[in-house]
């Protein structure tokens, strides 16, 4: 079965529903002149699922800092790191590329506290909340110099959410970038690990909602939530660079089970529309699960 | 110096009653920190040069202590002891050990604080570290008690050749003896801070038997 071809899964009398909602996920991606786009939905409520070119791999950007939080909080589980435990804020880094040291630029991180901090202290919990809310690269770079990209990949591999998630390397490793040694993701695989926390099966019940708490206080907001009903929340992870933009989310809506979705789109530098595709998909795919189809 | 009660009274038992903290052997501590301070061991330096790690640590009881205790009239002892999540775990919690050496440091820095004019102020993980820290591969006078790593004076990060190497050479004309590293990006150098120690310097307090 092709990635167009896969059809979303639930009640038979649904087949028309599905093309109609496959065609316009084809047309929306006309429209955008994205390069492209994939698309992963699992709606807890029902079980539909809709795999849009969802095995195709992208650049993270910034949605890698998912399974990182997910290792920071493996190591919490473990008991090697204290939500409370102290980290020294330093901007140095090594490269994969031969160690060579580089710095993040603090012009990139959207809010300042942790460059503030540099050569004091931050505790875990701080530098995961500003690693997601704000997207803060210092953060994720320090919070993976402790725990290590090995134990973030050995924490997928023991919860079989590898498959999807390549995390060779950190963030703003410009040096590795040019050398083509990027974390890379697809759809799929970022669905799968929003599920386990959305269910409340990443190691406890408590630290998959401390997790999704973290995910629930993100401040760029102009993706999935953007043309959401205003009674929605969505606990979710942006990522931008100059070729990709993404989205992937929890959404909450009143009365019913959330759903997950991930929107990941590639694009060439200079073409804009990116948040409103994003956006336009996230209402498009509301719809889809929100409308009785005996109403149509 | 500012000494609160609980100070004075313990005090009283110390051999130097002008200073606050006890004196330990660290032969005596517990098994978790010997086998984390490693007290009298030798241990080789990036050179393979074998150092004697130092035996005698003043015992500091609480944060709150730390935060009181003065070791320099702008030096306190919180500000030596600031060690992060990769300190070994029995030397994140109190009471905590630092070798007696750490007051001949804090001297040294307050002699340069008065020749730059203005605060100085020591990073994290970058006063005492213990040679279990995951930062100490090879001896290093940090688990010595006598090396600090500068971040920022005033108002300036020591982030760039100009600044590292401005207050370089202010520490070296004004402590002498003093080794600075020098501003670089190989092993051995600093890019982001000044580190100025004393050397391997062991402190043996007047009053101990041993």
């Amino acid at each position: 079965m092709t990635e167009k071809q896969a059809p979303a899964r639930g009640a038979p009398e649904s087949a028309p529903r599905e093309r109609a909602l496959q065609t316009e996920l084809e047309r929306i991606e006309k429209d955008s002149h994205a390069k492209a786009i994939a698309v992963a939905l699992r709606d807890l409520e029902t079980g539909t699922e809709l795999h849009y070119h969802a095995d195709r791999w992208f650049h993270a950007a910034s949605t890698i800092k998912v399974p990182i939080l997910l290792g920071v909080f493996a190591a919490i589980d473990r008991g090697d790191l204290l939500p409370h435990s102290r980290v020294h804020v330093r901007n140095r880094f090594l490269s994969v590329v031969e160690n060579v040291p580089f710095r993040v630029e603090s012009g990139r991180d959207a809010n300042s506290a942790v460059h503030n901090a540099i050569g004091k202290m931050m505790r875990v919990d701080e530098l995961a909340y500003h690693m997601i809310t704000t997207s803060s690269n210092l953060a994720t770079n320090l919070l993976l110099g402790v725990i290590g990209p090995e134990s973030v990949n050995e924490t997928l591999s023991a919860l079989h959410l590898k498959e999807g998630i390549e995390l060779k390397r950190g963030v703003e490793d410009e040096l590795a970038y040019e050398k083509g040694i990027s974390n890379m993701v697809t759809a799929d695989g970022l669905l799968r690990i929003l599920v386990r926390l959305a269910e409340g099966k990443a190691f406890s019940p408590a630290l998959s909602r401390r997790m999704m708490d973290i995910l629930h206080g993100q401040e760029f907001n102009q993706g999935i939530p953007a043309r959401l009903p205003k009674g929605a929340r969505v606990a979710h992870k942006t990522g931008e660079i100059s070729t990709v933009a993404h989205d992937a989310g929890v959404v909450y809506l009143p009365k019913r089970k959330p759903y997950v979705l991930v929107v990941l789109t590639e694009w060439d530098p200079d073409v804009s529309g990116r948040s409103r595709t994003i956006a336009t998909i996230s209402h498009t795919i509301y719809e889809y699960l929100t409308q009785n189809p005996r109403d149509e | 110096m500012t000494v609160s009660t609980s100070f004075a009274a313990n005090a009283a038992m110390n051999e130097s009653p002008t200073f606050p903290l006890r004196v330990v052997d660290g032969l005596t501590l517990p098994p978790d920190y010997r086998k984390a301070l490693r007290p009298g061991e030798e241990w080789k330096d990036a050179n393979g040069y074998p150092r004697q790690l130092p035996r005698y640590f003043y015992e500091v009881p609480s944060w709150d202590s730390a935060m009181k205790v003065e070791l320099a009239s702008h030096f306190l002892l919180w500000e030596f002891i600031q060690v992060d999540v990769r300190e070994a775990p029995p030397l994140r919690t109190f009471p905590r050990y630092v070798p007696c050496a750490i007051t001949l440091l804090a001297v040294c820095l307050e002699r340069f604080r008065e020749a730059v004019g203005t605060m100085v102020h020591i990073s994290a993980n970058g006063g005492y570290r213990s040679p279990s820290h995951r930062f100490s591969k090879n001896a290093t006078p940090h688990a010595w008690g006598t090396a600090a790593n500068i971040y920022r004076i005033g108002d300036t990060y020591l982030d760039n050749r100009s600044a590292v190497e401005r207050f370089s050479l202010i520490a070296r004309q004004t402590l002498p003896g003093i080794w600075t590293r020098p501003y670089g990006t190989p092993t051995g150098y600093a890019e982001d801070h000044l580190h100025l120690d004393l050397g391997y310097v062991l402190s043996v307090p007047r009053d101990v038997k041993s």
